[in-house]
């Protein structure tokens, strides 16, 4: 199992090591100094947006008056189903400086061209991805903001802090396991973002190692780029367990009571604008845009032929591979990530844990770099997968398995190992103790699991775009293709369509936590 | 006939230096409720673990009904052992109905069969109209019940019961105890029973085990372990003694409250210690007496009073509930015990 993780991750630093030292001296000098700065810096932009978008937001739909705040908690989760890429396609075709639909509308209206923000360039990608990751730290926070003990806040007031230094001082830092797990979930994302950088023409590690690997084919500049590139993501990742080691806070589960909602007062309105428009821009305006474009496509008959065509190049196929390539990913995952979980729950040793960290490292691969190790390995180790859709499934369980084995553990965590102990001292093997206790009780976390495999497995772009076979095309690969070339109106079914696909496993997952039902 | 036989076992973990069960043994008779009782931490339920098999033992042996199922080199895995087991939380299975989580431990049985049993079962615990309920609809007495006629279903030799009242209220728990051991002695069954409740102990007990620190510190009846306790420790565990310094001397003991005449085998003028409990003790108001009343706790039925000697010992006494004495008062305190004290030598 961690071998399975282990063998690519490894592969990569072999071969950037064993790179020509002209190689490393020519990346040394032009291109790795500022891919970091631009790639550190838009991880720092997004993540702060991120942070502050998503705790304004869960504060206002948890602890305030907020009118209509059952429906914003749903829509402040939702653009989790929308790809950044799909969003910035949208906001790309409304805000292009030249030929967006906005701009031009403002020029007929007043006759003369008008000065619009572009979403070209880092503001522009800081502003798309913001939109669409937040609503990891909106949901991290949105719980925690929910479990958070009345009674700490009103210590806080009658020890004599305004509500202010309450919020800074005692909330904020009660919250921190949950800002610290959002910001690393939110930082990792970014470090393997493609899609969206790529459109908005903002160099990243991500999308220069895919340019090496698709472009110029240049693999050992590639695996260059990308040891830098999982250094990067590890050190995230070691520094988020180092900060939350230390950040442990045990609640007392009994007397639990919610704080009262804070009445906004004159700041109702306001507040509510604010988040009306959040959700406007991440949610309600790519969802119209789009829908807008699919009629106009079912409208035009061209189009509609283009979009229908039968057999491997119709529509049916592309939702047809993106489905079962995503859910056997689910599958494999949630199966190989059962064992791992046992052993690291019901027989915690140094050894166990260190397996689930290990299968936890995947989290922080970026796509492009899993596509890379893959092409290298399945080319040396493994020819019979070498263009098989296999190779694509493989990247997606190694990439996402990390959220199946947490899934996993956190539904074993839950058993009480004594129900377990009961069916042993009842006359089971622990064989028919597994299967007849342990798993009918695990299965609604063991679906979760998968359901979070499939949902980001769909949404994945830049693994599948390296990986696949010719011909074997997904959703996530047609919209971006046909967006590449132009065609909005065709993309746009089969982008409306994937969002839709990706909102049903949020909505199951949703539905599991309390504040959703 | 002896149905179970515990051997000089011994049990590490890893996390821990201390031997968490440490040269334990002692026998169990058929029939018999044997109430293992000791403070959190004395291995009382690392015990009873490793007579179900889910604790593999270091050392020693464990017999059950005259075979061997664990020792240094036999480990017969629980489910082959034909032990019942209560668990502290119930572990009552909650995908399962009461019928089926009753019917569990009967794998392999005529469908007959079953019906039969689960239905005596359920009606020895008289919970037959509830056999269609999952366990969330149930109360916590019900689920405790519903645990006990799971664990007997199969007619195990032995049951364990780990803690099995400590998930229940004060008020239901002294009603469901007799309930339980009512129905344990009806069907005569042969029970080890872990509890860090003495009250409980004495109450469900046969016999007493009091364990302490991993290692056995007196088996006997309730009788003799609350009157003739071997050790310092059961004489404190088992009822707040206080313990009175004094001197053997011609005839007796001498202590600061008069000589205590109870001839001890131990030479002239050894200091030792008299396990004092509060009905052991009274005292009368004196001006000019041996002690000091320092504090009063009114419990209803008596007054428990604390008393300081003069040295600064502290003695407890229970009075009537109409005799009240402020604090402050100096009173001459006396021993009223009709029994034999407990005698230490310090």
């Amino acid at each position: 199992m961690a071998l399975f993780v282990a063998v690519p991750l490894v592969y990569i630093f072999v071969r950037a090591l064993g790179a020509e030292p002209e190689a490393w001296q020519r990346l040394l000098q032009e291109r790795i100094w500022k891919l970091l700065g631009n790639t550190l810096l838009l991880v720092l932009a997004v993540t702060g947006g991120a942070l502050f978008t998503g705790v304004s937001m869960a504060w206002l739909t948890e602890r305030t008056d907020l009118p209509g705040k059952r429906i914003f908690r749903w829509m402040l989760a939702m653009p989790l189903a929308v790809p950044a890429y799909i969003g910035a396609i949208v906001h790309l075709a409304l805000l292009r400086p030249r030929g967006g639909i906005i701009p031009q509308f403002l020029e007929s209206l007043f006759g003369q061209p008008v000065v619009t923000p572009s979403p070209i360039g880092f503001w522009g990608a800081t502003f798309i991805l913001t939109l669409f990751t937040f609503p990891y730290v909106y949901l991290l926070s949105g719980a925690a903001f929910r479990s958070l003990h009345a009674s700490l806040e009103e210590a806080s007031r009658i020890f004599g802090r305004t509500p202010l230094q309450t919020l800074v001082h005692v909330t904020l830092p009660a919250l921190r396991p949950g800002l610290l797990a959002g910001a690393l979930l939110v930082a990792l994302d970014i470090l393997a973002e493609y899609g969206t950088v790529a459109l908005l023409r903002y160099e990243t590690f991500s999308s220069a190692i895919f340019v090496q690997l698709s472009g110029r084919y240049d693999r050992s500049a590639a695996s260059v780029l990308s040891g830098v590139l999982v250094v990067l993501a590890i050190a995230f990742l070691w520094g988020e367990l180092r900060l939350q080691g230390q950040a442990r806070f045990t609640q007392m589960e009994s007397n639990w009571r919610p704080a009262p909602p804070m009445p906004l007062g004159k700041w109702r309105i306001p507040a509510f604008l604010i988040v009306f428009g959040v959700v406007s821009a991440s949610l309600l305006v790519p969802f119209t845009v789009l829908l807008f474009w699919s009629i106009q496509a079912f409208v035009d008959p061209e189009t509609l032929s283009t979009l229908f065509r039968t057999g491997s190049q119709g529509f049916g196929n592309y939702v047809w591979n993106g489905l079962w390539s995503s859910s056997a990913a689910a599958v494999i995952a949630v199966g190989l990530s059962l064992p791992v979980a046992l052993l690291s729950v019901r027989y915690p040793n140094r050894f166990s844990k260190f397996i689930s960290r290990f299968c936890q490292v995947g989290y922080a691969i970026p796509g492009v770099v899993i596509a890379l190790s893959l092409v290298l390995l399945v080319n040396r180790a493994l020819p019979f997968l070498y263009a098989t859709p296999f190779v694509v499934v493989i990247a997606y369980v190694l990439r996402h398995m990390p959220q199946a084995v947490r899934a996993s553990e956190s539904a074993l965590n839950q058993l009480s190992p004594s129900l377990e102990e009961a069916s042993r001292t009842l006359g089971r093997t622990s064989l028919q103790t597994l299967i007849q206790v342990t798993l009918p009780l695990i299965l609604p976390g063991l679906l979760a699991g998968g359901a979070l495999v499939f949902l980001t497995s769909l949404k994945e772009l830049p693994a599948t775009l390296l990986l696949r076979p010719a011909g074997f095309d997904t959703l996530a690969v047609r919209v971006w293709v046909w967006a590449g070339e132009g065609f909005y109106h065709q993309t746009a079914p089969a982008a409306l369509l994937l969002v839709l696909v990706a909102a049903l496993p949020l909505s199951f997952l949703l539905r599991r936590e309390q504040i959703f039902k | 006939m002896t149905a179970l036989e515990v051997r000089n076992i011994v049990k590490h973990f890893h996390s821990s230096s201390h031997a968490a069960v440490n040269d334990i043994s002692f026998e169990l008779y058929e029939d018999e409720i044997l109430a293992l009782v000791g403070p959190s931490g004395c291995g009382k339920t690392t015990t009873l673990r490793l007579i179900a098999g889910l604790e593999r033992l270091d050392a020693g042996m464990i017999r059950l009904n005259e075979q061997v199922v664990a020792s240094e080199s036999v480990f017969i895995p629980p489910e082959r052992r034909g032990v019942g087991m209560v668990f502290q939380d119930h572990a009552l299975f909650p995908h399962l109905t009461v019928y089926d989580n009753v019917a569990f431990g009967l794998l392999g049985k005529k469908a007959e069969e079953i019906r039969s049993v689960v239905g005596d079962m359920l009606h020895l615990v008289g919970l037959l109209p509830m056999s269609k309920r999952y366990p969330h609809e149930l109360s916590g007495g019900e689920r405790q019940r519903v645990a006990l006629a799971r664990a007997l279903a199969p007619r195990p030799v032995l049951l364990l019961m780990d803690e099995p009242f400590s998930s229940l209220d004060a008020d239901l728990r002294t009603e469901v105890r007799e309930h339980v051991r009512n129905i344990l002695k009806s069907i005569r069954a042969t029970v080890v029973f872990v509890t860090h409740d003495q009250d409980e102990a004495l109450f469900m007990g046969d016999r007493l085990a009091v364990l302490n620190k991993g290692e056995l510190e007196q088996i006997g009846t309730p009788e003799e372990i609350f009157h003739e306790s071997n050790t310092r420790f059961v004489a404190e565990f088992m009822g707040g003694s206080d313990f009175l310094k004094g001197r053997v001397v011609q005839g007796g003991i001498q202590t600061e409250i008069g000589l205590l005449n109870q001839t001890v085998d131990l030479p002239l003028s050894t200091p030792v210690e008299i396990a004092l409990r509060a009905d052991d003790i009274d005292f009368e108001i004196d001006g000019s007496g041996n002690s000091l009343i320092v504090g009063r706790f009114f419990r209803g039925a008596f007054n428990l009073y604390r008393l300081r000697l003069s040295s600064g010992q502290i003695l407890h006494s229970f009075t009537d509930h109409t005799k009240i004495l402020p604090v402050g008062a100096r009173v001459q305190a006396r021993v009223i015990a009709e029994h034999s004290l407990t005698v230490f030598s310090g």
